[in-house]
């Protein structure tokens, strides 16, 4: 029980339990989320993502097990915790009466390790005149401007819940370059939560699935994609009863052709499609969009635990 | 703290400059009619509430802009304490009151004290403050209705009801006005962190919360119990709606003339002479004595309690009851300007007492006028511009109201009722001895009414107490006649009592419905107050049958509040609490404690268990 208390755990849940009346938003929940790199946390809507996020920021009490941060339970952050923690949220609130050069001010003399050139550095891909009030910047900007107040605190941790929503196809790409080839970001643990596996799977060393408030995947985005193969089969009268297909995700005919998605078939699947008749079997490789949706939405295909 | 407050300075500042301009508009307008220095509690009353709505309105819109999950992220996740953010964000509402609440007041008072005649004392002095405070309380409120458990978020409106209802008169009634504001700051501090809406952690924190809200079900109850009344009105038969009261009860006797009511008070006289009283009050005048002092006023009291202003069209002067010196300051009514000061007798002596006018009596001059303060009834000289002394009562008592009886005067206070030879009453620098000394048989607060019919040998005097007999401080309704000889002995008429027209359950509503909230709220009111001479009653005992449901209601607390208290998320200690108040306070710390503290969350079902991840 112990062996993921250690150090390099930037996120650790044992356990962890919240419900709203009846309704479990997190369920038994053990995570433990290493220093370093860029984790994605994906999940449809009510997974528990941005519950998780508010229980481990101490803004939402658990229901019963354990939630640390950064070493540090969440019930417990002292200021100095939460100078280490950067957080982004969808909506990108920030004093909207306030121009921009007076809520950097502000950041400024709260954040004791402000970097004024990783401020800088972030806020000139984004056309942002300091004058300028909040409300009046476009969407993207004001994303801008709050990712470059998160990275100039310097956070060791770094949460982004959903920057991107909402944003154009410009300002999402422009997010994300920052994001990704800003030197601010070195040396900070990244947690992008998001929709948008495009996005995912360009920026996440490591991808997290959540369904239901339960863990359901950890691995590297591509280990993910490999465990699901989609296969076309030829297969002249009716197809093997689905609840007898092991692994499966989907299931589809399309002009007389079976299309199956399976998790964690590998050639014997192809043997199995031929005893069920099948006179012609080709395999696949499958987007990471494709991959997860499938996961997600065949909620009670769940994947044997390796 | 200090960016926090500047940020939230900047968002409210021209919202706040002008209301801050419309306020000081306002006034100047009301104070160019009539002078906002000299008052009554209505007015003060209308204005407060205006001052705790802006509070409560700002601190509506201040909290509940933040209180969204992600604004509330947003503020609190940094490296600041929420105390030190909280302390940004309410000093930030602070000042934006001083700014839109206090100081077009402060403005004002200025212009009063140094542009123009009108007094300007102490009392006057510290308005702004009062309206700061009363405005800061709201804010508050406003503030806690947001930021705690909505189940319970209302309660910070009970510390405004307090302010509305404390007797505290002057500077006392700002030191309940800022213990208020200080608790009212004490449960936003309690309820203003990380995770809102979550139960107060601390006993501290639980007992801050919990007396408020507890006040609140309590007022709640006695909400409900209005509602009752307000249905038994529809139905007709409320003794006080009813087109014909209930016979022989307290409100029918005073619905009654003066005369029928003397004449019934003499129903059950057994003297030789009752027939003939009988006949005489049938062929005489029945005199209802008048009261003109109603209540009696505190010095250095915020509001004017009773009028301490009066004009003299003969010199076209006013004259305004100075508190600071305690006497009469006077102004040209045509031009303004100061009219001199007017004290009692020609050494202008300070009145010992806050004096009000009362009025003319029969041969007083033309622009003359009564004063009464204290024991004593004055008469004001227009002519001479003096005040002399024309009826004293003894050290001790307050004289309430005079009334002409043929040649006599009739002296009503607190006490007794005094007759006076009117004769030579308007000469002379001294009062007259009273022909006649009649001690009131019972309290001042109980009195409803006392009527006098002047006999060949003597007077019949009528008291009838019922004046608070509809709730459980007042004395049970009877009416007392008294015969004074022409010797000014008085004897025993006849005394009977009237019939009890409500409930017993109904007037002691406030005390069953929990007997601790019952003495809560009335230390509350009665924090800091002067004692009323004139609210004294004589409070009968809680009968048993009261007792008896306030007990069973307490043993239900207890045992249905234990049964709870077991059953939410909360330490030993804690449910021991909770019990032992149960039992203690009753229905409102029961149902405090289910609003208050959470329901223990259930143990998740094992059946959908997560599957590990891989």
């Amino acid at each position: 029980m112990n062996e993921t208390r250690h150090a390099g755990y930037v996120i650790e849940t044992r356990g962890l339990t919240k419900r709203y009346g009846k309704k479990i938003a997190i369920d038994h929940l053990d995570l433990a989320i290493e220093s370093g790199s860029i984790h994605a946390i994906v999940g449809a809507n009510g997974a528990g993502k941005s519950t998780l996020f508010r229980v481990l920021l101490g803004f939402l009490p658990a229901t019963s097990g354990e939630a640390r941060i950064l070493g540090r339970d969440s019930r417990r952050l002292t200021p100095s915790d939460r100078e280490r923690i950067g957080f982004v949220n969808e909506e990108h609130t920030l004093q909207g009466w306030m121009t921009v050069a007076a809520v950097t001010a502000m950041q400024r003399r709260q954040y004791p390790r402000w970097s004024q050139p990783a401020f800088d550095e972030v806020i000139g891909h984004y056309n942002v005149q300091v004058g300028q009030k909040v409300s009046q910047l476009s969407r993207g900007e004001r994303a801008g401007f709050n990712l470059a107040l998160s990275l100039a605190q310097r956070p060791e941790l770094l949460v982004l819940d959903e920057p991107t929503l909402g944003l154009d196809v410009v300002a999402k790409r422009a997010f994300l370059e920052t994001l990704l080839h800003s030197n601010a970001v070195e040396g900070c643990t990244v947690i992008y939560c998001s929709h948008q596996m495009e996005e995912v799977e360009r920026v996440a060393d490591n991808l997290i699935i959540m369904e239901r408030g339960a863990l359901r995947n950890v691995s590297p985005p591509d280990d993910f994609r490999s465990r699901v193969s989609h296969w076309i089969a030829d297969i002249p009268f009716r197809g093997p009863d689905p609840r007898t297909i092991p692994g499966l995700l989907d299931a589809q005919r399309i002009d007389g052709i079976h299309h199956y998605l399976v998790l964690d078939q590998g050639e014997e699947f192809a043997e199995f499609l031929h005893a069920c008749g099948a006179r012609d079997v080709h395999r696949l490789p499958v987007s990471l969009d494709r991959a997860v949706n499938s996961f997600l939405s065949k909620q009670h295909a769940a994947p044997v635990a390796a | 703290m200090r960016d926090i407050f500047k940020a939230e300075w900047l968002r409210y500042r021209l919202w706040i400059l002008a209301y801050a301009v419309g306020h000081l508009l306002v006034l100047a307008f009301f104070n160019r009619l009539v002078d906002l220095g000299q008052q009554p509690i209505n007015v003060r009353r209308l204005f407060g509430a205006v001052y705790a709505i802006t509070g409560i309105l700002l601190g509506l819109h201040q909290m509940g802009t933040w209180r969204r999950p992600n604004q509330w992220i947003n503020l609190l996740h940094r490296p600041v304490a929420p105390r030190r953010i909280a302390a940004g964000l309410i000093g930030a509402g602070a000042v934006a009151l001083l700014a839109g609440v206090v100081l077009p007041l402060a403005a004002i008072v200025a212009w009063q004290a140094w542009g123009t005649p009108r007094i300007v004392e102490l009392r006057q002095a510290i308005l702004p403050a009062a309206a700061l405070l009363i405005a800061l309380c709201g804010y508050f409120a406003g503030a806690y209705g947001l930021l705690a458990d909505r189940r319970y978020s209302a309660a910070g409106l009970v510390l405004l009801a307090w302010i509305a209802v404390a007797d505290a008169s002057g500077p006392a009634a700002l030191a309940v006005q800022a213990l208020a504001c200080l608790w009212l700051l004490a449960m936003v501090l309690i309820a203003f962190r990380p995770d809102l809406g979550e139960a107060p952690r601390s006993a501290m924190a639980t007992v801050v919360t919990a007396v408020p809200v507890q006040m609140a079900v309590y007022m709640l109850l006695l909400l409900a119990g209005f509602v009752g009344e307000l249905l038994w009105i529809m139905q007709g038969t409320h003794p006080n709606n009813m087109s014909t009261p209930p016979r022989g009860g307290h409100v029918e006797a005073e619905r009654m003339s003066g005369r029928e009511r003397m004449i019934a008070g003499l129903a059950g006289a057994t003297s030789t002479d009752a027939a003939l009283w009988r006949e005489q009050v049938v062929l005489s005048d029945v005199h209802e004595l008048d009261r003109q002092v109603r209540s009696i006023g505190t010095r250095g009291e915020l509001n004017n309690t009773m009028p301490i202003e009066f004009d003299d069209p003969e010199t076209r002067s006013h004259w305004t009851f100075s508190h600071g010196r305690m006497r009469f300051e006077g102004t040209g009514l045509a031009d303004g300007r100061p009219a001199g000061e007017l004290g009692i007798g020609g050494g202008n002596v300070a009145f010992d007492a806050v004096a009000s006018p009362a009025g003319v009596l029969p041969g007083i001059a033309k622009g003359d006028a009564t004063i009464i303060a204290g024991n004593t009834l004055y008469q004001y000289l227009s002519a001479a511009r003096r005040v002399v002394p024309r009826v004293s009562v003894p050290h001790g008592e307050w004289l309430l109201g005079t009334t002409p009886i043929g040649g006599s005067l009739a002296v009503l206070s607190d006490r007794s009722v005094y007759v006076v030879d009117g004769r030579h009453l308007l000469d002379g620098e001294t009062p007259p001895v009273p022909r006649y000394r009649v001690p009131i048989p019972g309290e001042p607060g109980d009195l409803y009414t006392t009527e006098l019919v002047e006999l060949v040998d003597g007077y019949l005097v009528s008291f009838t107490f019922t004046q608070r007999a509809h709730t459980m401080l007042g004395a049970p309704p009877y009416q007392t006649v008294l015969w004074v000889d022409d010797a000014g002995r008085v004897t025993p008429v006849a005394t009977h009592a009237l019939h009890q027209d409500f409930p017993t359950f109904y007037r002691y509503t406030a005390w069953w419905a929990s007997p601790v909230m019952y003495r809560v709220r009335e230390m509350a009111a009665g924090l800091f107050a002067p004692v009323d001479p004139l609210g004294t009653t004589a409070i009968p005992p809680i009968p048993g049958s009261v007792r008896a449901l306030a007990a069973v209601l307490a043993l239900l607390s207890l045992c249905i509040g234990g049964w709870v208290a077991w059953r939410r998320a909360s330490s030993l200690p804690a449910r021991a609490a909770w019990t032992l108040g149960c039992g203690i306070v009753g229905i409102p710390a029961l149902v405090g404690l289910l609003l208050i503290v959470p329901r223990r969350e259930g143990i998740v079902d094992d059946t959908v268990h997560a599957v590990p991840a891989t």
